[in-house]
């Protein structure tokens, strides 16, 4: 936690910042890889949800380069194996997300993200 | 629908009975059909005969219903043994096949009663017809058969032992298919034997009731916004759903110490690498980058009475120059979740749930589900209720009440029944006329529970 698969599914929600808020940019953060059960149904229909650049820039940052710029036409095994490593295997502990439009800090500690925001920062 | 199995409820919870039957079937996709007769449908019997296609369907209700005690192979039932004993007759190209050599017992017990034991041997003996030749054996036989009387509660009367032996209302006669392995659940998630847990912890019971109206099962992403300390989760991850929760208020879902609360009750599980993720955000203010994401939402909303509803804002809008020296404060955030709590503000349990089912409709898949707590004033409730709260797009499918004398609250399940993409909702108060129009029992829950439900001069 936080999983690469929320940090795809999260953006900034402060009062008026409706551009560039996606993806979080993540900074000074710590890792840890721990094994998820394998559903290769989940992840097929997951695709179609997902960011495609804003995952794959986000594992590369954290050092994963396993996954195509493109989403393949071909889900093969290998491709659903590694898109499960980086959707689900890969934990962010502590750091912080940066929105790039508005510069809000959202802390992570013990794996959880703070997305509450503070009394000027909501409609 | 050829097949006909007796189901034995536990004596729990009477109205999630049926609806708990047919989220199971519908998860495993077949169906079942009731009794025609209208009484033998009532919900507050303690057996039940379902038809349904072929016995594994049977067992997979047996299996996942926590209201399940057993299903026995239907053979027979009547006002009296005479009547019993012919429809068995009748069914006998059921038990023919055990007539030979399976090894059997009998067993002959009742509802609301206890058979003394002569008369149990006598109802043993009224089944010599069958000519069953297989050995008796009551440590380990290869087949149970059952009678099952059923007499009617006679409530705050004191019987003596045996009293009206022999009066049931009706009774049963079928071969042992399946005993309910669900019911064991319940002392396994047990909140008292939980690594974490708070005062908001509901029930297991319940939670697992919760998770199975969410038709949890492997593959699925299910979403608790109001979190706390997970308890709709545990049962929910445990049928294989991955679970994503959310709370306002971090410090329920992280307890003292690390790892947080919610994880360490999950791990105790074995299924902590089922919670997805946990998040911090006020649901009216939430991140979502975009909706149809979960197939089901499983929540007990807050209604005001252990954890207050709040969400964030203040009740009184702050000045221009406190609101400066208060932006300059919070310029220097810092890493964690405790140095900073925003100012929140009341949310009316009414509103609340209207825009859970806004909030739902935008964030679930088509045809999934949100399943939800509402508290209610038991005298006040009307069915209006329910319908009002429902919004294009949604539709009711189960509404259970557990009742607590002069409130209760009610297992709602509701629908999305379409495939449209529809807008995030806008959390606006929902002024539109409640107050001129449908008042529900619900709306301010929280002041009528604490004036113990007394009507206003
Ligand atoms: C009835 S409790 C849920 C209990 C939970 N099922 C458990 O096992 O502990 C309601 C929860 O909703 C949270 N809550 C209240 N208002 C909220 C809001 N606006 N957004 C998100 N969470 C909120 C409270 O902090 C509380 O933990
Ligand atoms: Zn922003």
């Amino acid at each position: 936690m936080v999983r690469l698969i929320t940090h795809n599914l999260l953006a900034c929600h402060v009062k008026g910042c409706n551009t560039n808020n996606f993806p979080l940019q993540f900074k000074d953060v710590q890792i840890e890889l721990r094994e998820a059960e394998f559903n290769p149904d989940f992840l097929k229909g997951f695709m179609p949800k997902l960011e495609w650049k804003a995952l794959v820039d986000a594992a590369r940052q954290l050092g994963d380069t396993t996954l195509p710029l493109e989403q393949p036409e071909m889900l093969d095994d290998e491709f659903l194996k590694n898109l499960h490593h980086v959707l689900l295997e890969i934990h962010v502990e502590e750091g912080v997300m940066t929105c790039s439009n508005c510069k809000h800090e959202y802390p992570v500690s013990n794996g959880i993200p703070n997305m509450l925001l503070a009394e000027h920062e909501i409609g | 629908m050829s097949r006909r199995y007796l189901v034995v409820f536990a004596q729990a919870h009477n109205e999630f009975r049926i609806p708990e039957l047919r989220s199971i079937a519908e998860l495993h996709g077949f169906e079942f059909s009731l009794p025609s007769a209208l009484d033998d449908q009532d919900p507050n019997r303690p057996y039940m005969v379902l038809y349904v296609q072929e016995e594994e369907h049977a067992r997979i209700l047996a299996k996942r219903c926590i209201l399940i005690k057993s299903v026995y192979e239907f053979y027979g039932q009547g006002s009296s043994y005479e009547e019993l004993h012919q429809n068995n007759r009748a069914s006998r190209a059921l038990w023919s096949r055990y007539i030979l050599d399976t090894s059997f017992r009998f067993l002959v017990t009742a509802h609301n009663h206890k058979i003394p034991q002569a008369r149990q041997r006598e109802v043993v003996e009224s089944f010599s017809y069958m000519k069953l030749m297989g050995k008796i054996d009551m440590k380990s036989p290869e087949i149970i058969l059952a009678c099952l009387e059923e007499y009617t509660s006679r409530h705050g009367f004191v019987r003596s032992k045996h009293e009206g032996d022999g009066q049931f209302r009706q009774v049963y006669f079928g071969r042992l298919l399946q005993e309910g392995t669900a019911r064991s659940l319940i002392a396994k998630f047990d909140v008292k034997k939980r690594a974490y847990y708070g005062n908001t912890s509901m029930d297991s019971e319940i939670s697992l009731l919760m998770a199975n109206q969410a038709l949890a099962s492997p593959g699925k992403l299910i979403y608790d916004p109001f979190m706390g300390t997970g308890s709709t989760a545990y049962p929910t991850v445990h049928f294989g759903a991955l679970v994503f929760g959310s709370d306002i208020d971090g410090r329920q879902m992280r307890g003292k110490g690390n790892p947080p609360g919610v994880l360490r009750a999950a791990s105790q599980y074995g299924t902590v690498s089922r919670i997805l993720d946990l998040c911090t955000f006020d649901v009216t203010r939430n991140p979502w980058r975009r909706g149809a994401l979960f197939d089901a939402i499983i929540t007990d909303p807050p209604y005001g009475v252990r954890a207050g509803a709040k969400r964030l804002g203040r009740k009184k809008e702050l000045t221009p120059s406190q609101l400066a020296t208060f932006t300059e404060h919070r310029m220097s955030p810092r890493l964690d979740d405790q140095p900073y709590i925003p100012p929140t503000k009341p949310y009316e349990l009414s509103n609340l749930i209207l825009d859970l089912v806004v909030l739902a409709r935008y964030l679930l898949k088509p045809r999934g589900r949100v399943v939800f707590f509402l508290p209610t004033v038991t005298d006040e409730y009307t069915e209006i209720d329910i319908r009002q709260m429902l919004c294009e797009g949604m539709e009711v499918i189960a509404n259970s009440l557990q009742d607590f004398g002069s409130w209760g609250r009610r297992l709602v399940t509701i629908r999305k029944v379409n495939d449209i993409q529809y807008p995030p909702p806008t959390f606006l108060e929902h002024q539109k006329g409640l107050a001129t129009t449908h008042i529900p029992a619900h709306k301010g829950f929280r002041e009528k529970y604490f004036q113990g439900f007394r009507k206003e001069e």
